[in-house]
């Protein structure tokens, strides 16, 4: 037993003398756990998406049709958009014709068409029609229910109309308004109230199918909302990604590209401090060789590591699960590169920042789950609070994931992915710049 | 070849260097004689190129070494003491990219690898990991892995710590081959043996300051006395002990006392005292003092604390 104590004091001691152990078993865990816990909408009293950019373009002048409207604009976890701005920054409506363009060129990923004939002319019904470009498996299917509760909280309003409209049709306007004053006034009868204002609800569509709205919104009530389904006919349109091969591999594999190039880069972080520690910068650097040469070799070398590492892992996801890599390999290899050469630099920043391996490796575990986190590389991150999406826009992870998802699920071309390619190498710039000017001050020369 | 003037390195508050002055002949075999911390890599980092002084100048050639400048350092050659190789790569791959780093290619390269290779007996493992090689093996490779560029000048920073008895005279055997054969070496050691046995030239190095220079006679010719007499400490020879006191310095070493005669004290007047006391001449050996008595005297610490 003695023993048994002797020697756990002996791990403690360690381990307290070790900061990079001690801040990777406390504040690692503390900073995923907020994050999870931001997207999972813990202590927040609406979970869920926040800001996703919704294209709304209402080509029906129903009243209602805005009451939708409106209400898409009441909902948290989108941004809508009905406007346009035009390069000399002035504005106007968008229209259906913009939106597929819009999609392509990823200003948003989903719209929504309110079509003149949102209410049926023939029978009872509605219509409406949603664009997307599903690149995210979750997110889609989420922003589909939120648009199906928000359109179906609406739809009692509209269906009324489209009730009225159908027996307007049938009934004729006289015997139309005939049958709805006997109503109104049957229904007076029974329930109270005025018999003007109710003839007058029951023109405008409020047959009190509302109620029925509101539980199905509630959802309480399946029924209701399998009744809407029936009457309210949504059409879908996949803008993007509709002839990738292998849809669903091709969404999640730039998720895992990131998982590897971030390993790659605990590891270039770590192989420096190895070179210190045998004394070989004293035997290079003896040499004809400067730091430069020590530095940017290493940089290099990181680069081509990580696009061969990438390679190897998009073949395999050929092989695999049939991704199409080929489609589009010379635009592929060179967002690998932008990305790798941001990871690289990253590895170097650590190795130039830390005193020790164990603290290079502690910072880097750190980074890698934070950037992978709330990059994007786990979740979508439209699920983030807005503040954190703001983060996200300052990780490589965030536009490296942007990059391969330009050019494997949206087939872009050169032209297109260089505003992304030029945000890495950016990246990959001032990371270096930073990293540059520590190693020449820093220690680990010496 | 060599020159350092009033050379001063500090460390923030910590002055490694003090105000260092040497000047090192072609051809030399310098020893750099002091304890741990005395400030002997210091001084060769500095002469590589790897640090700059804070103050004074070091010419090599009549040209300067800097820290910016790399063209002095083509003829020279650093031993770090660390082990500086790529454990995971082969023999031959390390002494590959060394060479490659100092511009040779090709058969030039090649030879000079199975040159270097034969003469620390690494042939017959060139292939192997250096990983797999004993702390001597690795040493011998550490010494040509700075040679294969041919320097003039060698700077051997403790280049046998760790090593065996077989491996330390292999690497003492090659190094004086290179030095008959022209090489100007600086080696930097604790071991006062290793700088009596090589050096032709020894400073004695210690807090950062030069505290003797010359060779091993100048420099031993320097302590008050010549020989150091000791015998073992036994209540017989106690009596003598305490009366030697007087003639000079007297020292309990374990189980043996060492007396180092005052100048005025001579060999005979000791043996007359013994035999006075009835002591056997045999009890007594007579030794020439040691550098290590030598950095007593000087700084009153021992090279090995
Ligand atoms: N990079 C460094 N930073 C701070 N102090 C150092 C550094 N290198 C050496 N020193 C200090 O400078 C003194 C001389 O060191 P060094 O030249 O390595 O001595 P030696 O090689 O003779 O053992 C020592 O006190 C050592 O602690
Ligand atoms: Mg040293």
């Amino acid at each position: 037993m003695r023993i048994i104590l002797t020697l756990l004091r002996k791990d403690f001691a360690n381990f307290i003398r070790d900061k990079a152990a001690v801040s990777l078993t406390f504040l690692v865990p503390v900073a995923l756990i907020y994050i999870f816990g931001q997207v999972f909408g813990l202590n927040r009293k609406d979970s869920g998406p926040t800001g996703i950019r919704l294209a709304v373009v209402n080509q029906s002048d129903n009243p209602a049709a805005q009451q939708l409207v409106d209400a898409l604009k009441a909902e948290k976890s989108f941004r809508v958009l009905t406007n346009r701005v035009n390069p000399d920054k002035s504005e106007r409506p968008l229209t259906e014709e913009d939106l597929r363009p819009m999609i392509r060129n990823r200003d948003f990923r989903f719209a929504l068409i309110i079509p003149r004939d949102v209410i049926a002319t023939r029978g009872v019904g509605l219509h409406l029609r949603i664009l997307s470009d599903p690149r995210n498996d979750i997110e889609t299917q989420t922003v589909n229910g939120l648009l199906q509760k928000a359109i179906f909280s609406n739809v009692p309003q509209l269906l009324g109309q489209s009730l009225q409209t159908s027996a307007r049709k049938h009934l004729g306007n006289p015997r139309l308004d005939q049958f709805n004053g006997e109503l109104a006034a049957a229904v007076t009868k029974a329930f109270g109230g005025d018999v003007e204002e109710t003839k007058q609800a029951l023109a405008e569509g409020d047959f009190g199918l509302s109620a029925l709205g509101a539980a199905g919104q509630s959802g309480q009530q399946g029924a209701s909302a399998d009744f809407f389904a029936k009457v309210v006919k949504i059409e879908n349109e996949q803008v993007v990604g509709k002839d990738v091969k292998s849809p669903e591999a091709t969404r999640v594999v730039g998720g895992w590209a990131m998982m590897f190039l971030l390993f790659a880069l605990s590891h270039s972080a770590a192989a420096f401090f190895e070179e210190k520690k045998a004394g070989l910068f004293q035997r290079l650097l003896s040499a004809p060789v400067r730091r430069a040469h020590i530095l940017w070799s290493r940089f290099l070398y990181g680069v081509l590591l990580g696009l061969v590492q990438l390679t190897a892992l998009f073949f395999a996801g050929r092989l695999m699960y049939g991704i199409d890599v080929l489609g589009n390999f010379g635009n592929l290899v060179v967002v690998c590169t932008a990305a790798a050469a941001a990871c690289t630099a990253f590895g170097m920043l650590l190795a130039a920042i830390s005193p020790t391996a164990a603290a290079a490796n502690g910072l880097a575990t750190f980074l890698v789950l934070t950037m992978s986190a709330t990059g994007g590389a786990w979740f979508p991150v439209s699920f983030m609070p807005e503040f954190m999406q703001t983060i996200a826009r300052f990780t490589l992870v965030y536009w490296s994931m942007e990059g391969f998802s330009q050019v494997l699920w949206a087939g872009q071309s050169f032209l297109q992915i260089l505003p992304t390619v030029g945000v890495l190498l950016g990246i990959t710039a001032g990371v270096m710049a930073v990293a540059v000017w520590r190693f020449n001050r820093g220690a680990i020369f010496d | 070849m060599l020159k350092l003037d009033r050379i001063t390195k500090r460390y923030g508050t910590l002055t490694a260097l003090d105000g260092v002055s040497l000047e090192i002949a072609p051809g030399e075999f310098f020893g750099l004689l002091g304890p741990n911390g005395a400030g002997k890599s210091t001084l060769m980092s500095l002469v590589a190129g790897l640090r700059a002084p804070e103050a004074g100048r070091i010419t090599l050639d009549g040209r300067r070494v800097t820290a910016a400048d790399p063209a002095t350092r083509i003829s020279l050659g650093l031993v770090p003491q660390a082990i500086a190789l790529y454990e995971d790569l082969s023999a031959e791959q390390n002494l590959q990219i060394f060479g490659e780093l100092y511009g040779l290619r090709g058969p030039d390269l090649r030879a000079r690898i199975d040159e270097a290779l034969e003469a620390v007996q690494l042939a017959d493992r060139r292939r192997d990991q250096v990983k797999t090689f004993s702390g001597g093996m690795q040493r011998r490779l550490n010494l040509v892995a700075a040679l294969l560029h041919r320097p003039r000048l060698l700077l051997c920073d403790e280049p046998t710590v760790g090593v065996d008895p077989q491996s330390r005279n292999a690497i003492f055997d090659f190094l004086e081959a290179r030095v008959r054969a022209g090489l100007t070496v600086i080696y930097s050691t604790h071991y006062m043996e290793e700088a009596t046995r090589l050096c032709s030239r020894i400073a004695i190095i210690d807090h950062g300051r030069i505290h003797a220079l010359g060779t091993l006679d100048e420099l031993l010719a320097r302590l008050p006395f010549r020989d150091e007499i000791s015998f073992p400490a036994t209540p017989a020879t106690a009596e003598l002990a305490a009366r030697l006191a007087a003639h000079g310095q007297i020292i309990r070493d374990g189980g043996t006392h060492r007396f180092r005669p005052a100048t005025a004290f001579r060999t005979s007047a000791f043996y007359a005292l013994a035999e006075s006391l009835a002591l056997p001449p045999r009890l007594f050996v007579t030794e020439r003092p040691t550098l290590e008595a030598l950095f007593l005297h000087l700084t009153g610490r021992t090279l090995r604390e």
